[in-house]
């Protein structure tokens, strides 16, 4: 391992002010889960770590903001969200992502802003943001902006942050009534990388699915919303007809790339059971 | 003693590991953990072309580097080393790379420094000019080659001086058995005949800790410091590559951080020693675990397995042809394709067999000697064979087996009377806990459930050497002296038992002394489940020398016999203090043994005692993924004698586990000679997730020449697995895998497949 620098600023703002856009080899670390793996095979070679570990504590905490919708400061770790009770009763779908997410070590320090900011397709809780319609809320020397957890992400370990901007916080719109499942599926072994997640959220107005949000995670470069998928079931009652179409409507309109976890054709195969598995429990959930 | 209070029986216990607390502590000796004054760190560069003629080599940049204190190359090893080649076997294997190198990875050059940061940055500095050549990857690309990894073959050791002087093949060790009549008239005669070729996958053995070596010049000899299951060769090896006498290398092993194989024979010793004498300081290399990937690894390997049968469901021929992916180096290849080829045919009774099992040179990593030593791989071969036929035949998979299994008093293939009835009672066994014939709960709607079982049979190695020294002292205690290394067996203390029984005294006065070549006297190596039976007499045998010699002192100052005279007393009538020792020895090879014909293997008396074991899984599969849960694995195994039932339990289910994650979920991946899952982020062993109810049955009964009745148990748990896992997966959903690991994928494949909608191919 080459030798590097260690900042550890006391600020957000002063962290943006260390990096360099013109300079990759600058990066803040926040739970290093994520960097120490890449340092560690050689793919990436710091000669400058910002940590974020000392910036403002209000960067750790979360709750809910006084117009309804969930506050999650970028510092806060997996296990934070894990345990967080408020949280739980805002969105249940994230406290059952955790539990099916790495492992209690790497849940106790990696944060929510590393998770997002990685870029690795083959992570759990990008999909689920997106399809909570979760923001982030990022800062940079040009001031702050809100850019929604779908448009977050640009392709494999690529996101749409610039050099020197960096997430501050997530927000999650308010759930109301709507439902929500996360299925992983691993294929090496039962703790892993996913090879296929699926995100959805619905509003069941009595029987009749609305503004569904179906998010393919792990077999693309990026979480891939499926509006050809949303678009067979809107409207529409859950019933095993419908669930059977938006299934091969995924399937269909999902590109999967091949990798280490399984082939292309293999994975779509994967879309289709789990979507038709994640609609079948969003049916059977208790309004 | 004579001064005992009574004690519980030391042998068939189960005494608490005795290192254990040390373990969780953390305060056990790792060799990892060791530094010594003035120590450089040695980082290997390595070749990143699978097969090439070396042009240059230039080090210049690294050697110039601030904080490196030298840099090392082939031929600056041959300064030291005349000829620096190593191998067990074969001296095939350069210490590093001289004029070609042979698979991604091999070491080329090694840099020291006193700090390892700083060697490993310098290693990135050396720029080596190769001459690419056409590389073979495939065992069976490597039979019909025109590229040889080797130009010629250099064998070693006297029993294969045969194949001095052969060039142009990639052909390393060509093993045969011919048993019986003539295979292709019975074949001609037989009413029906199968044939099916299987293959296996290279694995890792990835032990937590890896490989690691210090060597420390000490005035007129070298001290090794090796987390080495083979201290003895090691000492052996070092010396006749130094051209030394043997006392002037002294080989020190404590803990393994576990070993599988992976840490026999040779691995850094040749090098660390060469660098510290060039040095003239102490050395130390650690692998990384991704140079672990590329240090040794389980041999792949393509069987072809054959059955002729009459008509009542007889076999009575078989051919075998096991072809094993060996890799660059021989190291105990040709050992697997002997020592493996002796059982392809199985725990069967047939008339005729005919065996051809070849070591093969790859551009690979070196596949070595891995838990169960070639077995796993041809029990998956021929219990997956067993089963195909009983189907095609519509004979029930039990009833075919007891028709055909080798009975006590019959002649096993080798030629060698089967002298135990185990076989049977394996299979008796584990078709009782599975409750076969039955009716069994086969699942609803997605998921499909199944369950199937396999034997396997494994002859122990002979001829081999264990010798012990047992040290009883005027406290009352006794000193174990031996070469045996506990890698996480808990053979230390087996031994211990084996020792406190024969002297009648608690196992904590026994004290083991660890694998120190100053110290402990030879032992062949600390492999294929023979410690327990040949340490173990060896300790038995030593520790009555050392009785007989208290009774000898006892008769010389004047103490009755029988009478109850305590220790500490005879030794201060003796020395006029309680001081002193008595000094017992032996040196155990088991009796009888005769080297098999090279022609047809034959031999009426080729191991000391037979491995036995059965293997029963209950699967679930969803049938739309094809994913395979293991729900329930019944591992059945002729142990002899239990001395510790606890250590034996925990062999048994580990060897499983271990087979099971080889089974499921591991394989080594490779991209033109290149690992590409280096890693355990990617080279996914078994979690506590992955691993089912593991249930332990073991048989009744004594080894009869065994220690106390006992013999080696830590392999058997890894024989069948595979097989009976793959029958499993048939049982639920009537598809048939010859691949393993056994993923949701290749299963779903399957099923496509069987169904005509294959799934598309990328
Ligand atoms: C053994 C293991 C198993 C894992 N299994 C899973 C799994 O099953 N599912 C899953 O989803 N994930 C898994 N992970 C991945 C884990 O979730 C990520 O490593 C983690 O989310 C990264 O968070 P971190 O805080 O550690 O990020 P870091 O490693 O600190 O940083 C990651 C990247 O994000 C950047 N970054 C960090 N914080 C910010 C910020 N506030 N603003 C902008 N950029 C930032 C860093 O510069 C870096 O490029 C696993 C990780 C490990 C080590």
């Amino acid at each position: 391992m080459n030798a590097f620098e260690l900042a550890l600023p006391d600020t957000l703002a002063g962290a943006v002010s260390l990096l360099d856009p013109e300079d990759p080899t600058i990066r803040v670390m926040s739970g290093g889960t994520a960097l120490m793996l890449m340092m560690k095979t050689d793919v990436f070679h710091p000669t400058q770590l910002i940590s974020l570990r000392r910036i403002e504590p209000g960067y750790s905490q979360m709750g809910l903001l006084p117009d309804g919708s969930f506050r999650i400061g970028a510092m806060s770790t997996l296990s934070d969200m894990e345990h967080d009770d408020a949280l739980a009763g805002f969105a249940p779908v994230i406290r059952q992502t955790m539990k099916l997410l790495s492992n209690v070590r790497v849940r106790n320090v990696a944060t929510v802003g590393g998770a997002l900011a990685h870029g690795d397709p083959h992570m759990d809780l990008p999909p689920v943001l997106v399809a909570l319609d979760a923001q982030v809320v990022t800062i940079s020397p040009e001031g702050e902006r809100t850019i929604p957890v779908a448009e977050l992400h640009a392709g494999y370990y690529e996101t749409i942050l610039s050099g020197n901007e960096l997430i501050k916080e997530v927000i999650i719109p308010p759930q109301h009534a709507r439902r929500a499942s996360y299925l992983k599926c691993t294929t090496r072994a039962v703790k892993d990388w996913p090879a296929l997640g699926v995100a959805l959220t619905t509003d069941l107005d009595g029987d009749t699915a609305r503004d569904t949000r179906l998010v393919i995670g792990a077999v693309g470069e990026k979480p891939i919303r499926v509006a050809e998928a949303e678009a067979v079931i809107d409207g529409q009652i859950l019933s095993d007809k419908t669930i059977a179409e938006a299934a091969d409507a995924a399937a269909e309109s999902v590109e999967t790339i091949e990798d280490e976890l399984g082939s292309a054709a293999y994975k779509t195969q994967l879309v289709r059971v789990y979507v038709k598995r994640a609609l079948q429990q969003v049916a059977n959930q208790n309004a | 003693m004579n001064d005992q209070i009574t004690q519980i029986r030391a042998v068939g216990q189960s005494h608490p590991r005795r290192e254990a607390r040390e373990k969780v502590t953390g305060r056990i000796e790792y060799i990892h953990n060791l530094r010594l004054p003035n120590m450089l760190y040695g980082k290997i560069f390595r070749s990143t072309v699978a097969h090439a003629r070396i042009v240059s080599i230039d080090t210049s940049e690294a050697a110039a580097c601030p904080g490196v204190d030298m840099v090392l190359t082939g031929e600056d090893i041959r300064k030291i080393m005349p000829d620096p080649h190593f191998g067990v076997m074969f001296h095939d294997q350069p210490v590093l790379a001289l004029d070609k190198v042979r698979y991604v990875g091999e070491p080329v050059a090694i840099v020291l420094a006193s700090d390892p940061n700083v060697a490993a940055e310098a290693v990135a500095l050396i720029d080596v000019d190769y001459d690419e050549l056409e590389p073979v990857f495939d065992e069976m690309e490597a039979l019909s080659a025109e590229t040889f990894v080797h130009d010629e073959l250099k064998p070693g050791i006297p029993e294969i001086q045969f194949l001095k002087g052969v060039r142009d093949t990639n052909v390393g060790f060509p093993y045969q058995l011919r048993h019986g009549g003539d295979v292709d008239k019975a074949f001609e005669e037989a009413d029906r005949v199968f044939e099916h070729t299987f293959r296996t996958h290279p694995s890792a053995h990835v032990p937590l800790e890896p490989p690691v070596t210090v060597a420390e010049p000490t005035g007129a000899g070298l001290t090794l410091h090796t987390a080495n299951q083979s201290p003895s060769f090691v000492r052996y090896e070092i010396s006749r590559l130094l051209g030394w006498p043997q006392h002037k290398i002294r080989v020190r092993v404590p803990y393994l951080g576990g070993g599988f194989g992976a840490k026999l024979w040779i691995r850094l010793e040749a090098l660390v020693a060469a660098a510290a004498l060039l040095a003239k300081r102490p050395v130390k290399v650690s692998l990384s675990m991704e140079e672990q990937f590329y240090t040794i690894t389980k041999h792949g390997a393509t069987l072809k397995i054959k059955s002729g049968l009459d008509k009542d469901g007889r076999i009575t021929a078989r051919k075998c042809e096991v072809f094993w992916n060996g890799g660059a180096y021989a190291d105990i290849g040709p050992a697997v394709a002997f020592h493996a080829g002796m059982t392809a045919a199985g725990p069967y009774d047939i008339e005729n067999v005919a065996i051809d099992s070849f070591s093969m040179y790859t551009n690979r990593p070196v596949a070595g000697a891995m838990r169960g030593f070639g077995h796993p791989q041809l029990i998956w071969a021929y219990e997956n064979h067993t089963d195909m036929m009983a189907h095609e035949l519509g004979i029930d998979p039990l009833e075919f087996r007891r028709r055909n299994i080798l009975r006590e008093g019959k002649e096993h293939a080798t030629g060698t009377a089967l002298n135990t009835s185990s076989v049977e009672k394996v299979l008796d066994r584990v078709a009782e806990r599975l409750q076969w014939g039955k009716p069994f709960e086969r699942g609803e709607g997605t998921v499909k459930r199944g369950r199937g079982f396999a034997i396997g049979i494994k002859a122990s190695i002979a001829p081999s050497t264990s010798e012990a020294i047992v040290r009883l002292g005027a406290d009352g205690s006794a000193t174990l002296m031996c070469s045996s290394v506990d890698m996480g067996q808990g053979s230390d203390t087996a031994h211990a038992q084996i020792v406190a029984e024969v002297l009648n005294m608690p196992v904590e006065m026994v004290h083991v002394v660890h694998p120190d070549t100053d110290v402990t006297p030879y032992d062949t190596g600390t492999l294929g489940s023979r410690s327990l039976y040949h340490m173990g007499h060896a300790a038995r045998l030593a520790a009555e020398d050392a009785k007989a010699k208290l009774e000898e002192l006892a008769a010389e100052v004047g103490a009755q016999p029988g009478s109850n005279v305590p220790i500490w007393e005879l030794f201060a009538r003796k020395n006029g203090m309680p001081v002193g020792h008595v000094v017992g020895t032996a040196s155990f090879i088991p009796d009888g043994h005769i080297p098999p014909d090279p022609m047809t293997g034959q031999s009426p008396h080729i191991t000391p005692y037979w491995m036995l074991g059965a293997t029963g899984a209950e699967v679930e599969i969803d049938t739309e993924t094809g994913r395979v849960t293991v729900l329930r694995m019944i591992n059945v195994a002729d142990t002899g004698t239990q001395i510790n039932p606890k250590i034996v339990d925990h062999q048994i289910s580990g060897a499983s586990i271990m087979q099971l994650g080889q089974t499921m979920q591991e394989k080594v991946h490779f991209d033109f000679g290149q690992v590409t899952n280096a890693s355990f982020a990617d080279y996914k062993i078994p979690s506590m997730l992955d691993i089912p109810q593991i249930e332990t049955s073991v048989l009744d009964g004594a080894e009869a020449d065994g220690p106390f009745g006992a013999k080696g148990v830590g392999e058997t748990g890894s024989f069948c697995v595979s097989s009976a896992i793959a029958n499993a997966v048939f049982d639920a959903v009537g598809v048939r895998v010859s691949e393993m690991p056994i993923t949701g994928e290749t299963v779903y494949r399957a099923m496509r497949a069987a169904a005509g909608e294959p799934l598309e191919e990328e």
